[in-house]
């Protein structure tokens, strides 16, 4: 093979002239090629317009928990911040810890006193730091019970007793919010 | 990245054609919808209120005797309307109970007595929770905003 001075090139048969004149505008046809962006900014526009539409200031209270199926109610009103006590058919939990299982709030008490111990002891420290951390405002004893909808009333009744008893008279039951013609409802 | 607008006048000496720099617009969108997919929430969830007020407790400002005591009772025979000395049972309707009927009963009460806003929902302890809600949920429908959700065994029924 005989040895050639060096110059620019591709491969033996195509010669880089021909790229350059292109690409200098030399060539009869511009290799310029306008990208079409209407049909990615209507995209665009149309994705922050749905996210905007179901943007919550509130943020998620609760987490759906996968072992707690919620009942549907017509007649509801937003979640606020409160301690969430969640009732499944096997455990019961406040904010997200173990405070009880089902088995023993199915049993009859002894003393016919329909107290959890631990559910209470754990709402009392709730209420005691809300009211140290919030000295000028009013405790306005909210719990919600995020209960599954196969749960006994057997089993809420003791929940909520303990809820009274620590201070927490206004249970909200968390539900799933099944449209009506009407917004929230109680506010 | 950017678009061209033409006048669609063809006659002048000097196009009048200008590039609108969409560069930024595109920065924007991106940005927001980064953010708002991170601060989505997609489980929408609500609450139902309920008080815990039983009979005679503190809370109540109407003395005893003026009151007009109105309760519903859940038990596994279907619903019983107690509205002070009387008593509508509303028997189930095969399994299901008949939350139609109770409304109707209700909404009739409601209109006799308009000022009245109050309910006790009570519950024996075998009745499944989504019972209760659907049952509260009637009584807010029927114009019932003040519900409270106590023992059927101390209703005193």
């Amino acid at each position: 093979m005989p040895i050639k001075p060096a110059h620019p090139h591709l491969y033996s048969s195509v010669s880089l002239e021909v790229a350059k004149a292109k690409l200098g505008h030399a060539g009869r046809k511009s290799l310029n090629a306008p990208l079409n962006l209407v049909a990615y900014i209507d995209m665009m526009t149309m994705l922050v317009i749905f996210l905007l539409m179901s943007f919550s200031a509130t943020g998620e209270i609760l987490f759906v928990q996968k072992n707690i199926v919620l009942p549907n109610a017509q007649n509801w009103a937003e979640l606020e911040r409160a301690p969430v006590i969640g009732v499944s058919k096997d455990v019961v939990t406040l904010d997200g810890s173990q405070v009880a299982t089902a088995d023993d709030l199915m049993k009859d008490s002894n003393t016919g006193d329909f107290k959890v111990t631990e559910l209470h002891d754990k709402l009392v420290t709730l209420k005691n730091n809300y009211k140290l951390l919030h000295p000028g405002e009013e405790f306005n004893g909210i719990a919600i019970i995020q209960s599954d909808k196969g749960v006994e009333f057997k089993v809420l009744k003791k929940i909520m007793y303990s809820c009274a008893v620590a201070g927490y008279q206004n249970v909200n039951f968390a539900v799933i919010p099944k449209t009506k013609a009407a917004g929230p409802a109680g506010e | 990245m950017s678009v061209s607008v033409d006048s669609g006048d063809k006659g002048g000496k000097k196009s009048v054609n200008a590039d609108l720099n969409l560069v930024p617009y595109i920065d924007l969108l991106t940005c927001m919808v980064a953010f708002l997919l991170i601060t989505a929430v997609w489980s929408q969830l609500a609450r139902l209120e309920a008080h815990q007020k039983g009979q005679g407790q503190a809370g109540e400002d109407t003395p005893p005797e003026k009151q007009f005591k109105l309760v519903v009772v859940v038990n596994d025979e279907g619903f019983n309307v107690v509205a002070d000395q009387d008593q509508q049972p509303i028997p189930k309707k095969g399994t299901e109970y008949d939350y139609e009927k109770l409304g109707t009963e209700l909404k009739k009460l409601k209109d006799s007595h308009p000022d009245k806003g109050d309910v006790q929902v009570a519950s024996e302890d075998q009745i499944k929770f989504e019972i209760l809600v659907r049952t509260m949920d009637t009584a807010l429908t029927a114009r019932f905003p003040d519900i409270s959700l106590i023992d059927a065994g101390g209703a005193g029924i």
